[in-house]
């Protein structure tokens, strides 16, 4: 979209190739013998496996059962380095069928011409998109089409340990900006850090710059600046730049690998608050058993509550050869049947429908499910890794005093122009 | 003869005692891997810091070995390592061979070209090698590994052991060429066995370098029956920085440790014997 | 095989500039194998990577990449991060050459005279190379975290600092601690050479100058110096290849972080090629590095051949 001439013509190539592909590919792939079609993720990652046995174990066969000729092979690959691994296999046309893709890679492979539109592909994508949160689809348009579908989601919300609460005198953690703000106060000389976070990337930034009413771009996304550089945005940095350089929010902010990490520090008690998504309960069961942390919306401030979407969609490749089959397992993960299964092991639902249902199975999921309904998407363009080194450039100086906040928010808005334009 | 006693005696204490504080050092970060490999993993992070936790447990070892095939991967990456490093160092003692004992054209540009291959960030080739990979068949498979693997040590053998073959003196080959040896026995039956401290030293290195060996392994292998170790321990590591689980992951990294120490401790016996002193002395 | 004639080093010296030998075969023959290998699937490579350096290098249907000429190697030079990095990697360069070449050699000598306990020396000192980049890279910046071990040996046991220093917080405190692990993880590296150099070294000369009443440095100097030439001038040339590669444990420790202070040329070429996908311009990056190391090694091996006047590899 931002990128006029070199995108819409790889991307025209791309939905060339797919169609012509989807038109000879598909009919000898379901009268011939069994097809196994591969599916890339990282669901068995960080020692866990319940999500991976979830799969392997009862999702895949269930699905097999089903449709009888279709197999499915499920690759694990560590999260780290999906990326790498998928954009080699991109050069050496060596891309599965189905890749689990983090909602932010979707635009850039889009662009490649390496996946399939299904928008175009799929009579029945309208249905099921109409199915999903808006949030969350919205990370899979690119030119105009969609190239995905959700899998799953997550969001992030204010995660308070109800030790700090105590230490402070309090009885519940802060809804507002300034309750939040006197929370920090009120925890002076207890020995608890008010807040952590690991980064300044759009990831840990948005939710302040959105709660506190700004934004990073126009709705059409055409530009930054003017709107980066708000009032509204100087105030809410300002006023997280105020709490770091008081020793209220931890130097993991402005990338300290050294500080202790959100996950150990929360439940450790050296942090108040952190700000995070719901499989660091996953985490803590098992290492931290005592540990019963309190979920409760993002602060508000004059914007409201908002959050950040993440999650992952599923998409198809343009080089599957058995697209019909490919495009079948797409279906079947957005079945109730798959979408609960995954539930219990740290995934939200992204199917509307299921939000009840998904709280009746895993109660404090209703702080993110609620958070969900007006949670947004990140700046849904095909550089947006770059924007994440763009702020935390940016930003750093700002939290070390060396620049103002002004400044700093004035110069990441001209670079995310030249992201934009 | 006698004066020397004492001298000799203060300095081996002195000796002893530089060595212990240096090995210490060397040896303190890695009781602490394999304390912390021991220990639960909500007591990682303590102040002061503990080398022998509290309660010990094989918790972190269970559920290494549970999460990943562990053993199997372990299985996968010794016969990588070990056919890859004894082709590797045929192939490259014999190009060593020819640059220490021949004079010929072209010799010192083809040497240098090798060099290149020893600078080249590796991570810049991992495209192009990627689709050659393909073009020969060759991905998804333990032949892409050992390929690969053997190609990208043959730089660094070629000159290590070329600088060993030249320090053997010439005169032995003279010798025993004189007495009617051809080249080939002159290459496997004198140059290696006088210089099985060198190959013993790049043993070690490509042994080592295969067994670690992560990226590419990533890349070419999808199918699980035939991941390697540095794989497996990677799946364990956890996603992003914010859940890694210590305890899981250094147990995992004492499994692979092992293996190389006994690479290790199996080859370093050559540099005990001094065998080209022995062999001039002859 | 036929034997056309062997000429060592020495004995080729000693005839340079006498009668040139009929070409013999047999060097061919024993370089076939391994140089056909080494074509095809490194030469072959880097001619291709050398090729995307020149253009806005596309991953899929690159025959569309367009030609940009020397324009990625223009920007490199204009863009301040690649600056930085280049520093960064300098300074990781001067900080970890010299202590493990001199650090190396000290504990080889010490345990080449005969020390008790040699074996278990030398495994000690040697289990930081045998284990795992990844391992000691995660390790130690748990070791240099704000609460970790480092801070507390300085702060707590010798205070020497009030314990409370954010290593990887900063550019410079965050380049230490990662030169910190470079220089820990190669000492057994070097040491091993040198041992292995110094088994090369006859008995028989050494007693000779014992009994020739040279001391301890007039002998080092004598005997044992000319003996680890080669193995000093190996050290030193993959010492300053593996300091300009330094990748893992930047990538690990710190990121590159905080924003991109610590960046390494390596990190950043990977984070251009892989992270924004803009494969020309990280490969005109490696293609910089490589050439930079290219003509150092060179002048390193001219350096120590020239003052050896015999072959030294190379």
């Amino acid at each position: 979209m931002k990128r006029p001439i070199r995108s819409v013509a790889v991307g025209a190539a791309g939905t060339a190739l797919a169609l012509a592909l989807a038109a000879c590919g598909g009919a000898p792939a379901d009268t011939g013998g069994p097809v196994t079609i591969t599916f890339w993720g990282s669901y068995g990652n960080g020692g866990n496996s319940a999500q991976q046995e979830v799969l392997n174990d009862t999702l895949i066969p269930a699905f097999e059962e089903a449709n009888p000729g279709i197999q499915v092979e499920y690759v694990d690959v560590p999260y780290d380095d999906l990326l790498q691994k998928l954009t080699t296999s991109a050069a050496g046309d060596e891309l599965p069928d189905l890749v689990r893709a983090d909602l932010g890679w979707v635009p850039r492979f889009a662009e490649l011409g390496v996946l399939v539109p299904l928008s175009e592909v799929m009579p029945d994508f309208q249905e099921l998109a109409d199915a999903t949160y808006p949030g969350v689809l919205a990370t899979n348009l690119y030119d105009g089409e969609y190239y995905g579908l959700p899998l799953d989601t997550n969001t992030r919300v204010l995660i308070t340990n109800p030790d700090a609460l105590a230490a402070a005198g309090w009885d519940a953690p802060p809804a507002t900006f300034d309750e939040f703000l006197e929370l920090g106060d009120d925890l002076d000389g207890t020995g608890f850090t008010l807040f952590a976070d690991g980064g300044l990337g759009a990831w840990n930034l948005m939710p302040w710059i959105w709660s506190g009413g700004g934004d990073i771009a126009d709705e059409g996304l055409t530009t930054s600046s003017g709107v980066l550089d708000s009032d509204e945005n100087i105030a809410t940095v300002q006023m997280l730049v105020d709490l770091y350089q008081e020793g209220r929010a931890s130097s993991g902010l402005i990338g300290n690998a050294g500080a202790v990490s959100t996950s150990e520090g929360l439940p450790g008690g050296q942090y108040a608050t952190i700000f995070d998504g719901p499989w660091m309960n996953g985490i803590w069961e098992s290492q931290f058993a005592d540990f019963a942390p309190i979920y409760s919306p993002i602060p508000a401030g004059d914007g409201g509550s908002v959050s950040v979407v993440g999650g992952e969609d599923i998409v198809l490749t343009a080089s599957s050869e058995h697209q019909e089959a490919a495009l079948e397992f797409i279906r079947f993960t957005q079945t109730e049947e798959f979408q609960l299964a995954l539930v219990p092991t740290g995934q939200l639902t992204v199917i509307k429908a299921l939000g009840e249902q998904q709280v009746e199975l895993v109660p404090y999921y209703e702080v993110f499910t609620r958070q969900l309904e007006t949670a947004k998407n990140r700046l849904a363009i095909t550089r947006a890794s770059e924007v994440d080194s763009i702020l935390n450039a940016e930003l750093v100086p700002a939290f070390e005093g060396t620049v103002s906040v002004e400044e700093a928010l004035r110069n990441a808005a001209a670079k995310i122009d030249e992201l934009l334009g | 003869m006698n004066r020397r006693t004492p001298r000799r005696t203060t300095a081996l204490v002195v000796r002893l005692l530089l060595l212990t504080a240096g090995a210490l050092v060397m040896v303190t970060p890695f009781l602490y891997l394999l304390g912390i490999s021991f220990t639960p993993n909500a007591f990682v992070l303590t102040t002061p810091p503990q080398f022998i936790p509290e309660s010990p447990t094989l918790d972190n070892y269970a559920q290494a070995l549970e999460a990943q095939d562990i053993p199997r991967a372990f299985l996968n990456s010794l016969v990588v390592a070990i056919v890859s490093t004894a082709l590797s160092l045929l192939l490259s003692s014999m190009m060593a061979f020819a640059f220490a004992r021949f004079v010929f054209p072209l010799k010192e540009t083809i040497f240098r070209i090798l060099l290149v291959g020893l600078m080249i960030p590796a991570v810049l080739l991992l495209i192009p090698q990627f689709v050659l990979a393909k073009h020969l068949d060759l991905l998804d498979s333990y032949a892409g590994l050992v390929v690969f693997y053997v190609a990208g040590s043959l730089a660094l053998n070629t000159f290590l052991l070329r600088g060993f073959f030249e320090s053997i003196p010439a005169e032995l080959d003279q010798a025993m060429e004189l007495d009617g040896a051809g080249v080939w026995t002159r290459y496997w039956r004198l140059t290696l066995p006088l210089a099985k401290p060198g190959l013993a030293t790049a043993t070690i290195f490509t042994f080592l370098g295969v067994w670690d060996e992560f990226t590419w392994a990533l890349t070419i292998l999808n199918d699980p029956e035939i991941r390697t170790l540095p794989i497996a321990i990677r799946l364990l590591a956890g996603v992003g920085n914010n859940a890694v689980q210590w305890g899981v992951v250094f147990a995992a990294s004492a499994i692979a440790v092992i293996p190389v120490v006994v690479v290790f401790l199996v080859f370093q016996r050559y540099f005990v014997q001094g065998l080209t002193a022995g062999a001039v002395k002859g | 095989m036929t034997s056309s004639l062997t000429a060592s080093p020495r004995a080729a010296s000693a005839a340079r500039g006498g009668a040139r030998r009929r070409i013999p075969v047999a060097p061919y023959l024993f370089l076939a194998p391994g140089v056909i290998l080494f074509g095809a699937t490194i030469l072959y490579p880097i001619t291709q990577a050398v090729q995307m350096s020149f253009f806005d290098w596309k991953i899929v249907g690159s025959a569309a990449s367009e030609f940009l000429g020397l324009d990625n190697y223009v920007r490199a030079f204009q863009d301040e991060q690649f600056w930085l990095s280049f520093g960064n990697t300098v300074f990781y360069l001067a900080a970890t050459i010299f202590p493990q070449i001199m650090l190396g050699l000290l504990v080889a000598l010490l345990l080449h005279a005969h020390s008790p306990a040699r074996p278990l020396f030398r495994v000690l000192y040697y289990l930081p190379v045998v284990t795992s980049w990844v391992v000691v890279s995660l390790l130690f910046r748990f070791l240099f975290a704000d609460a970790g071990l480092v801070n507390f040996v300085l702060g707590d046991l010798f205070h020497l600092t009030d314990g409370s220093t954010s290593w990887l917080a900063d550019r410079w405190t965050g380049m230490i601690a990662i030169s910190a692990l470079g220089i820990w993880k190669g000492v057994g590296w070097s040491m091993m050479i040198f041992l292995a150099a110094l088994q090369g070294v006859p008995r028989t000369l050494e007693e000779a100058a014992l009994v020739d009443g040279a001391n301890a440095v007039q002998r080092f100097r004598a005997v044992t110096v000319p003996a680890i030439r080669a193995a000093l001038a190996f050290v030193t040339i993959m010492l300053v290849i593996g300091g300009f590669n330094v990748f893992i444990s930047v990538y690990l420790m710190t990121g590159g972080g905080p924003a991109g202070e610590t960046d390494v040329l390596l990190t950043y070429m990977y984070y251009q090629a892989f992270g924004n996908l803009d494969f020309g311009y990280g490969a005109a990056i490696a293609v910089i590095l490589t050439l930079l190391v290219f003509a150092l090694s060179v002048l390193q091996l001219r350096l120590f051949r020239d003052r050896d006047g015999a072959g030294v590899a190379g």
